[in-house]
């Protein structure tokens, strides 16, 4: 049976897929008659092309555009809509559901491809046709993921605008599309709300930028291959390569910055498969171009150029396969799970591979040959650097890729157990030898180096950075020699350049961009090594329970129980756990921060994040100081009220005493203040007295062991002779004082202390470090970020001028 | 000898390394009783969590000690013992990652990682409410919203 459903857009899928289907024929045409113009130079194919292209431009805004226009008007009959957003959502997140899921993240890529593809255009001159041949095909490529059609059995792309909901395969056989009006009750799943953040705006972009930019270098690559015009296309692709490592690096570090943030392992990188994925492309991105910059100045490494700049393209292809395909599911947090593509994308990425490894070996015998350089000159420990970060991204891409090894050798490895350790131990030492040579090759001439300048002038950086070192490493407590050996090769790269900044370039900044970029690079190894390497675990547990257990090597004694409202010594501090408070999914955690004298410093306000699709997640909460961070996080905690059971009472204690007496409870101090009678009729009503009887009021003030006080006020009343109280309670700390007899003669009150039984105080376990100097890396990380563009504007005026 | 020849032999030499430390450093997936035939040695062990034993965990004695009863994937049960707090959520866990080595009759675990049922954008694991079901969340939401 044909059900009319009533109330869905089908137009606004079916525009969106007249852009995919546009697009992506428009992308092969401009593939093609680039191709066929590249040849000979043809200005009618070019002409071709450059429309095609343009056209293929304006499809793919229409795709943004049409798929931000669904999301904001809740098309939920459209599974993309459908999964990634809500009616709830406030708007601010439409950007964040955008590209949460696999085809949304590729539609991101695909615009900074369209974007920087109609730059190109006009910026490139001769080279335009084989460049945007080659440029053109990895759009074609990419819209092919978008495409969702079945081709003998078996399925190309996923397609955003026409998956309906109702004809999902998952979800087609519900009752609920049974009813012609489901799109009346129909509600979106929902942006997941980790992911309702504003680094999930901000840093997906930036990233894709990042890999967006790297198919530039890699175009004018293949190009000068194909055209035989080796050395010519490093002009125009520097100043990009340089825009793709500011941009990429600066992505990444977002991600860092934001795990630091808000995800619980304490530390901006955690050698995660996806952190990975990304850092690997930079590091051969970072040696492709200061290869091109060799190449460019004294014509040697020609052939290293093209291995690293097509590499890094490759292994942004190899990294999205990685996280797109499922292949790292059990190994990774944030990897996506399969949408059944995966064979598509090593098509894709083996589509590359073979064609660079093809194109370079067919033209390795052409391309003119130089002398190696001398040992001391600039370009050989260029190289050199080169070299060690392309040895550094083989190793972190051959532990990434176990669950690939996994899959292609049939094997059963796990992951290194202790990834810090396992990266730590290759990079950190591949690290130093960057940070040093980072550190004396700027003093090194491009020609030739006049060695006593050059040993003056290293020995002197040398000294201060090993003088600093041992300051700070003394200064923060880093123990580790290989640490302290980090340390002193961060140090000598700012100071070696700082030198060179003031000594060569006399402070001219427009000049020194990449001066300054090294010295940001430096302190974000200083910042990094110091923060981690200091980083200091402060909640060990100082309550008077043992902790110690039977095998010692598994003792971490790192979390520290927090019982409501008591005070507990935490390294500088005494914390108090002050409560709970619900605002919306989260669960905030307050505790208190006191110093030495018990005056309140801060609070901290961990949370819980109530997450129904993927458990709920605890979140950090830090406290910023220019020196250190203090972060914070619950390892354990309650999320429902602990309801102290009022009505079971121990059996109470009875004292007699006088006014002024203090009356010693199990977890309180309670003071008699006073009594006084009652004759105020209307109060008397209230306990259903008449104005005849006797009403008075004791007057008790309780002090808890946190020197909280508390004031109760029990009620006594005579009626006739039946003599009948009023109980006050203290709910907090589970105490019930009654006032039950006034005995004038004796001149003593009689006060009843109940106490509690079940009087389980809330409690949280939490765990603490700090971080020093951790501002040290985000501020390298900026003076990189504007070193580079700083370098890369100075290069376009450069050309200008020439 | 030609420098290049003597980068080119570094470069190698390196990688072998890094590929070995890789094999090395990683450990690999076992069952517990592979795990308990060679106490004190450090494996991953995949299984789930026994619902209906005993958990335990007493954070005024030791935050950082929690046990339970997990089940591997050959249907052979253990004793746990994580060293650590425990993992918030983890009776919603449907598979256990444990790291850790036999000692005695328990099983001491340094590390865990929890599968829970739906992982970020897993589709097939988000529920879908009835229209009937929609109304009551509306409902309650108003009831919520007017206290």
């Amino acid at each position: 049976m044909d059900i009319t459903y009533v109330g869905e857009r089908l137009w606004a899928g079916a525009l969106g897929n007249s852009f995919v289907v546009i697009g992506f024929t428009t992308a092969l045409l401009a593939t093609i008659a680039y191709t066929l113009g590249a040849k000979n130079n043809d200005p009618v194919w070019k002409r071709i092309g450059r429309i095609a292209f343009h056209t293929h431009g304006l499809t793919i805004f229409g795709i943004v555009g049409m798929l931000l226009f669904m999301l904001t008007n809740h098309m939920f009959e459209y599974h993309y809509v459908w999964q990634h957003s809500n009616s709830e959502m406030p708007m601010r997140y439409v950007f964040s559901s955008f590209w949460e899921g696999q085809e949304g993240s590729t539609i991101l890529w695909l615009f900074w491809h369209a974007v920087i593809g109609n730059i190109l255009i006009f910026t490139s001159g001769k080279w335009e046709q084989p460049v945007m041949a080659v440029f053109s095909s990895a759009q074609v490529f990419l819209l092919s993921m978008l495409l969702g059609i079945f081709f003998f059995d078996s399925r190309i792309g996923s397609n955003p605008f026409t998956v309906l909901l109702r004809e999902h395969p998952d979800f087609m056989n519900l009752p609920l599309f049974n009813s012609p009006n489901y799109m009346d009750t129909l509600d979106g799943s929902g942006l997941n709300p980790l992911l309702q953040n504003y680094w999930m705006t901000i840093h997906p972009p930036t990233l894709f930028l990042g890999f967006a930019s790297t198919l530039v270098p890699f175009s004018y690559a293949i190009a000068g291959l194909w055209k035989r015009n080796y050395q010519e296309w490093l002009k125009p692709a520097l100043p990009w390569t340089f825009f793709g490592i500011g941009i990429l690096g600066i992505g990444i570090l977002m991600g860092g910055a934001w795990a630091y943030e808000s995800l619980n392992f304490g530390g901006f990188w955690a050698w995660d498969p996806v952190e990975n994925a990304s850092l690997v492309p930079w590091l051969t991105f970072v040696g492709a171009g200061h290869l091109m910059l060799i190449q460019k100045n004294k014509g040697t490494s020609l052939l290293w150029v093209y291995i690293l700049s097509t590499l890094t393209f490759f292994l942004i292809l190899y990294s999205t396969f990685l996280t797109k395909s499922g292949v790292l599911g059990e190994t990774s947090v944030h990897a996506f799970t399969d949408l059944g593509l995966s064979g598509q994308l090593v098509i894709i990425f083996a589509f590359y591979g073979l064609l660079s490894i093809g194109m370079i070996i067919w033209r390795a015998k052409d391309m003119p040959k130089k002398k190696e350089d001398p040992l001391w000159s600039r370009e050989f420990w260029l190289f050199i650097g080169s070299l060690v970060l392309l040895i550094s991204s083989f190793q972190i891409t051959f532990s990434t890729s176990i669950p690939v090894w996994n899959k292609l050798f049939g094997l059963d490895l796990a992951p290194p157990a202790d990834p810090e350790a396992h990266y730590n131990k290759w990079q950190l030492p591949f690290a130093i030898i960057i940070g040093i040579i980072i550190g004396f090759a700027q003093y090194l001439n491009y020609k030739r180096t006049d060695f006593k300048v050059f040993i003056r002038n290293v020995l002197r950086d040398m000294i201060f950075a090993l003088l600093l070192t041992i300051g700070i490493g003394l200064g923060v407590g880093i123990g580790n020699s290989l640490y302290l050996l980090m340390l002193f090769s961060g140090l000598y790269a700012v100071i070696g350049n700082l030198s060179y900044l003031i000594k060569v370039f006399r402070g001219k900044i427009p000049k020194a961009g990449s001066t300054i970029a090294h010295i940001g690079f430096g302190l974000l190894l200083v910042g990094a090594l110091i923060s981690m390497g200091g980083q200091k675990i402060i909640s060990q547990n100082t309550t008077r329970y043992d902790i110690s257990t039977i095998d010692s090597t598994y003792k971490n004694n790192e979390n520290i129980l927090l019982m409501l409202d008591d005070t507990v010594r935490m390294s500088d501090y005494n914390v108090i756990y002050r409560g709970k408070e619900k605002e919306g999914i989260y669960v905030y955690y307050n505790v208190d921060y006191l110093n030495k004298n018990n005056e309140k410093e801060f609070t901290l306000r961990p949370f819980i994040q109530l997450n129904d699709r993927m458990g709920n997640v605890a979140e950090p909460s830090t406290k910023h100081y220019w020196n250190k961070d203090i972060f914070t996080h619950l390892t354990y905690a309650v999320i429902e009220d602990r309801k102290v059971q009022k009505e079971e009472y121990h059996e109470p204690d009875e004292h007699h005493i006088n006014i002024g007496d203090t009356i010693y409870a199990s977890n309180a101090i309670i003071i008699l203040k006073g009594i006084r009678g009652i004759s105020d009729p209307e109060k008397k009503a209230s306990y259903n007295l008449g104005d005849q009887d006797l009403l008075v009021e004791g007057e008790l003030v309780v002090y808890d062991f946190d020197t909280e006080m508390h004031v109760v006020h029990p009620h006594f009343a005579a009626i006739g002779t039946r003599a009948v109280s009023f109980p006050d309670v203290i709910d907090k700390i589970g105490l019930k004082i009654d006032l039950f007899e006034i005995d004038p003669q004796a001149e003593k009150i009689g006060i009843k202390v109940f106490e509690a039984k079940n009087k389980v105080k809330d409690f949280v376990i939490m765990k603490a470090s700090v971080f020093p100097y951790i501002n040290v890396l985000w501020v390298g990380a900026l003076v990189m970020f504007f070193g580079t563009i700083i370098a890369i504007i100075n290069r376009i005026q450069q050309q200008r001028k020439s | 000898m030609k420098k290049s020849h003597i980068i080119g032999i570094i470069i190698i030499a390196v990688a072998i390394g890094a590929i070995l430390s890789t094999l090395y450093d990683s450990s690999t997936y076992a069952d517990f009783s592979e795990a308990f035939s060679n106490e004190g040695k450090e494996y991953h062990v995949v299984g789930k969590l026994d619902k209906d034993k005993e958990m335990q965990y007493n954070p005024e004695s030791n935050a950082d000690l929690f046990s339970f009863w997990m089940v591997d994937n050959n249907g052979e049960e253990r004793h746990v013992q994580l060293h650590k707090a425990k993992p918030q959520d983890f009776e919603r866990s449907e598979q256990i990652v444990l790291i850790g080595k036999a000692q005695g009759d328990d099983f001491h675990a340094r590390e865990i990682l929890m599968k829970c049922p739906s992982k970020y954008n897993d589709a097939n694991g988000d529920k879908f409410l009835s229209p009937d079901e929609m109304k009551e969340i509306d409902q309650e939401k108003k009831r919520s919203a007017a206290l």
